[in-house]
Order: C-alpha cells, then structure tokens, then sequence
C-alpha cells in the first residue's frame, strides 16, 4: 500500500460484511431520528409537561373520587349554625361533583380527556411540523433519504410513524391507563362490561393519528417554515370552529356549515366511536357523524395525493 | 459474528464471474414530457475509476438516476452491478442501492442531526443494525478525520467537512460502486485536492468503482481511468482517458535549438497550428491531414534550426472534450 499523501489518512480504512435488511427498518430508522430530534427541543418539554398534567388530574381526579366516595358517610352533616348554617349530605355532594367532572370511567371520562390532550396534542404538532418533515424540503434532505434503499412511501411512512407514536404517547396510552386504573378502583367487571370504550378508545385515537398526521405531513411539506405551519393550524382548528359556530348558531345556517371544522368532524366521529348519545354533545346543532366521517376521509385523500405528488417532484441527483 | 464481520478484510463485492463489466446500458433513452434527456445511451464499462463529464444540462443526473434505479429508461434496457434496472422496478430497486454509495452534490444534511448520528441512520436506512451502524459511524469518520467533530451538530460543519461527511454515509455501509456527484464543488484548492486523493485512495487501494459525476475535468484527469462524455443526452466519447487522448495521431512535441522565429512562422504558414511553446526550445504543433513529419526537418534544415527530439503528443482531456462535444 502507498504512503498517504493526504491529510486524510485511509490506511486504518476497513471493509464491512454483514447481512442488510429491507427497507421496512429504514422506516423504524426515520422515525426514531426524528422522535429524537423532537425531544432535543426544550420547548416541546413544557407542552409535554402540561400533557402530563392533564392525565395526572384525571388519574388522580378518579382516584380521589373513588376514596370519598368509600370515606364519606351517608348521614347528612350540619355546616355552619343558626341562619347562616345548612344541612348537606356529602355523598350527593360527591355525587354532583362526579357529575360535573366526569370522572367516572364513562365515556364521558375519555371524550373529555381526549379533547383536552387533542388541543395540546395540536399546538405541539404545529410546532413540530417543521423540525419533523419542513426542514427536509427546507434544506435538502430528501436525496439523503432517498438516495437510500428506500421508496418514497417508506420515507414518508417513517415519518407518520413518529407523527403516530407522538400522537398515541399523548393521547391513546393515557386514555387506556385511565381505562385501566378505573378498573382497578371499580371491579373486574368494569373491563367487561365497558369494552366497548377501550376499543373506542383505540379507534379514536388512531382516527386522530391518521387525520392530524396526514394534515400535519402536508402542510410542513407545503409550508416547510414553523409559523406559516402554525397559521395555518390555528386557522383549520381555532377559525373554523369559531366560523362555524358563527354561520350555525348566530346566522342560523344548516348545521353541515359545522363540517369545515375539522376538530368538530374529528370529536363527532370521535364520539361515535365511544358510543356517546349525539345529544350530550355540547355544542348545539351538529351534523350527522356519517357527515364528518366523509369530510375526514376527503381531507385524508386530499393530504395523501398531495404528498404523493410532491413527494414524486423531489429530485434526488 | 458481529466483530468477525466488522474485521472481515476480503475485497469488495464486485460484478461476479460471466459479466466483465460493472455497468452495461443498451439504447438507454429517457424523455421528460418532450423533452428528451438521455438519447441512445449505449455503455459497457468495466469496474474502475470512472468520469462522468458533461456541461449541466448534459443528461448526468439522469444518467445517474437510472443507473440507481430511481427512474427506469423510456427504451432501452441496462444492468449495473447485475442488478437489471427494468427487471427491478417492481421493488424500487432497493437491492441495487444497498450495492451503492451515494455522494449527492447539494448538502442534503438533517438540522439538528450530529455528524455520528447522521452516518449512523444512513447505515441504518440501507439496511445495517444499528449497532453495527453507529460502530461503523464512529470508524469512517475516524478514517475520514471527522473524529473531533463527529459530536457536532450538522449545521456547524465547515464546506470541506460537510464533503467528507457526504463521503462518510455513502462509505458507511461498504458499498462495491460509489456514484459521486460533484465531489469537489465548493471546496477551496486544498480541500479539493485532498478530496480527489482521497477518491483516488478509495478506488485504487481499496477497489472501490468510483463513477465522478462533473464538469470539472481535472477532477476526472486526477481521478479516473476511463471517461464517458456526455453532451445533450448523448455520448460523446467513453474509453480508457490515456487510450483517448492518444488516438490524435496529428500532434507532435518537438525538441528544438536555435532560432526557431523563422521556422514556427515557416510551420504557420503550411498549415500547422503551434499549440504551445514555452520558451526553452520545446513546442507542441497540431499538424494538418497530409502532413508528413519529414517536412519537420526539411523546414528546420533550411532556418538551420536543430530537432532534437521529437514524439507524438497526446491530446489533454479539455481537448478532447471540447473536439467531443464540436464547442471550440
């Protein structure tokens, strides 16, 4: 072998044998890259923060529950004296309070939980679109990842995947912990008995994955930036319900005006999924269910040709 | 297993036993719409060190494309490394491009991303584990003296470490065929040069085909052992770069002493084109169609000019390109 004649020096230079696997762990390899990417952001981590709060209150708002609801007596006490003083029963105080807050492993429980961590779960992702996919288009690297033994639908599958795991670690986990914990504090035969919410929870929660990871996908690949990402988020999910409330309620139009609001759509089917009467819904004047699941899956079909042809214009060498 | 594999010092796979060459295109032809991109492309080239030159606008990049399986040809058909590029269209091709490392030209870096990490997901993405892909990482940008700067991040890579870190992950997996598009754009002299050794390193001691994609020829005149030359989607000219440069049987050094003023003035005027002179008695002439080389020393008798040497010269790479591609 020569001497080296370079300031790079190849002599400890050693080829590598060893079996390569299919495409599919590229996929897994993507996805973990970009969860981490995420997860340097210090930003992220108050939103994580308040995500976890949201779940501690319910975890514990149930539990606290259950234990006064076993503490307190029957029999009615005397508060305060004379004229100022009343007579309250502290089990119907419990009682109303559980009512109120709807931490009783209903469905009730898991719509409610839901919407929560799904708003937070919203302002996260419009901040991440860009670190998670904008940055790709934005500085040029998609002919790194396509370059490799990987379809364009790998590439974009890997990043789905983390939009989901994200998604799923925020909402779909925790709903079923709760399931879970409320089981725990009620009978075995909760489980049984309330299968159908585990499994609405489920359903909910990979209809969020699919339609807000769809959305998010096209729109940083579109925007690439993260405040044209956030406007357009906070247009989609804060303007349109607030447009629709307008057009429905004070102009009194057909309640499929609603259907713009594609938060409104994702909470009806959301509901449907839970098995939830159409009449405890809060907002009045809603459309049909079948109405939103159809806007869902036209904003789905929108979103996906969207990225398969922009996806089908990135040029590699 | 794992650290018998990692030590495993065979050569690299290269084309097997019943094809000779590392890439064979037959008629390739490639349209855009109407637009025709590649026309007729019809190459056999062997394993080696390989330039690929043409202006922009030439058809390299879509050479390139197809020949990583990434576009399939409108005709034609073509193999590289055995892998038949029509036949594996139905899987993307992701065998063939486990068997290649792909420098691209612009930065295609991930923000964000550490230099270990990056080479690191590119051996994962082809296919490595991930153990076996962060060793590898921290090996190749040991060799590649990125060692010191494999903890920072991407962005803060200068111009000439972004380059070798692009050589990092298209060498991290140990492909046979390394396709380099505009290796050496952006860098200074020095970085360039230790570039191009670095290339020429990778190709001549430890058996990598290099296939240069540039518009540089002195990258390819550093580098290479064949040429193929590409100009509006056709090839120009393809062969062995000392074997083309030689074909010109119409160029001469001369070794000359004495007054040679009368005698170059003498040659002008019969026709012969002086190419160079450096002052010191040598010059190199492209002499017309019927020329014989005796006229050489009839002119120089006659201005009492003495030839002291004279040899066939061959033709410099920007010659030939420019006489391959009709631009003066």
């Amino acid at each position: 072998m020569n001497a080296p004649s370079s300031p790079v020096i190849l002599l400890g230079y050693r080829p590598w044998r060893g079996a390569l696997r299919g495409p599919w762990y590229g996929m897994w390899a993507i996805a973990r890259s970009s969860l981490f990417l995420l997860l340097r952001r210090k930003m992220f981590w108050a939103l994580y923060g308040v995500s976890a709060m949201v779940f501690l209150l319910f975890f514990y708002g149930q539990y606290l529950h259950s234990w006064l609801q076993t503490q307190i007596p029957d029999e009615p006490i005397r508060l305060g004296s004379g004229m100022v003083g009343a007579t309250v029963k502290p089990k119907e105080l419990i009682d109303i309070f559980r009512k109120i807050l709807h931490l009783d492993g209903s469905g009730y429980t898991f719509r409610n939980f839901i919407k929560f961590e799904s708003q937070i779960v919203m302002i996260v992702l419009a901040l991440a679109g860009a670190v998670l996919i904008g940055n790709d288009f934005r500085f040029g690297s998609l002919p790194f990842y396509l370059s490799k033994p990987l379809h364009r639908w790998h590439y974009l599958g890997g990043k789905f995947l983390a939009v989901g795991i994200l998604i799923n670690l925020m909402i779909t986990l925790p709903a079923v912990l709760l399931f879970v914990e409320y089981g725990f504090i009620d009978s075995w035969d909760y489980y049984w008995d309330s299968i159908h919410l585990l499994v609405g929870i489920v359903i909910f929660g990979a209809l969020i994955t699919i339609v807000l990871g769809l959305l998010l996908l096209a729109t940083a690949t579109w925007l690439r930036r993260t405040m044209p990402i956030i406007m357009v988020w906070t247009t989609l999910f804060v303007f349109s319900g607030g447009l629709s409330d307008l057009l429905v309620i004070s102009f009194r139009l057909d309640s499929r005006w609603r259907l713009i609001d594609i938060w409104n759509n994702l909470y009806l089917v959301g509901n449907w999924c839970l098995q939830m009467d159409p009449a405890t819904i809060p907002t009045p004047f809603q459309p049909r269910y079948s109405e939103a699941a159809a806007v869902l899956v036209v904003v789905c079909l929108a979103c996906f040709a969207y990225l398969n042809r922009r996806l089908q214009a990135v040029e590699v060498a | 297993m794992k650290g018998r594999q990692i030590l495993d010092t065979s050569p690299p796979m290269l084309p097997e036993s019943g094809s000779e060459f590392l890439i064979e295109l037959h008629g390739v032809t490639h349209r855009y719409g109407r637009m025709t991109a590649l026309r007729d492309v019809t190459l056999q080239i062997p394993p080696g060190r390989i330039g690929l030159l043409g202006p922009n606008g030439a058809g390299k990049s879509t050479l390139l494309k197809i020949l990583m399986g990434l576009i399939v040809p409108t005709q034609g058909r073509g193999r590289i490394l055995q892998h038949d590029l029509i036949a594996g269209r139905g899987t993307g091709n992701w065998r063939l491009r486990q068997q290649i490392g792909f420098m691209p030209e612009a930065d295609a870096l991930v923000p964000g991303m550490k230099g270990v990490e990056y080479v690191a997901l590119a051996g994962e993405l082809v296919g490595m584990p991930r153990r076996q892909a962060q060793r590898r990482a921290h090996e190749i940008l040991t060799y590649l003296e990125l060692e010191d700067a494999r903890y920072r991040k991407l962005e803060e890579y200068s111009t000439g470490m972004k380059q070798r870190l692009k050589l990092a992950q298209a060498l991290v997996h140990d492909p046979p065929v390394l396709l380099l598009d505009e290796p050496t754009s952006a860098l200074d002299p020095a970085g360039r040069s230790a570039m191009l050794r670095l290339l020429l390193q990778m190709g001549r001691d430890f058996g990598k085909s290099l296939l240069l994609s540039t518009h540089l020829l002195g990258d390819v005149e550093q580098v290479c052992e064949r040429v193929v030359i590409l100009f509006s989607g056709e090839v120009r000219g393809q062969g062995a770069v000392r074997e083309l440069c030689s074909r010109r049987h119409d160029r001469y050094r001369l070794q000359i002493q004495g007054d040679a003023r009368a005698f170059l003035e003498e040659l002008r005027q019969e026709g012969v084109e002086i190419t160079s002179e450096n002052g010191r008695g040598e010059i190199r002439v492209v002499v017309p169609r019927d020329w014989q080389t005796r006229n050489f020393f009839l002119l120089a008798d006659h201005h009492d000019v003495l030839i002291r040497g004279m040899i066939r010269d061959d033709e410099s790479l920007e010659e030939l390109f420019y006489r391959m591609v009709n631009l003066p």
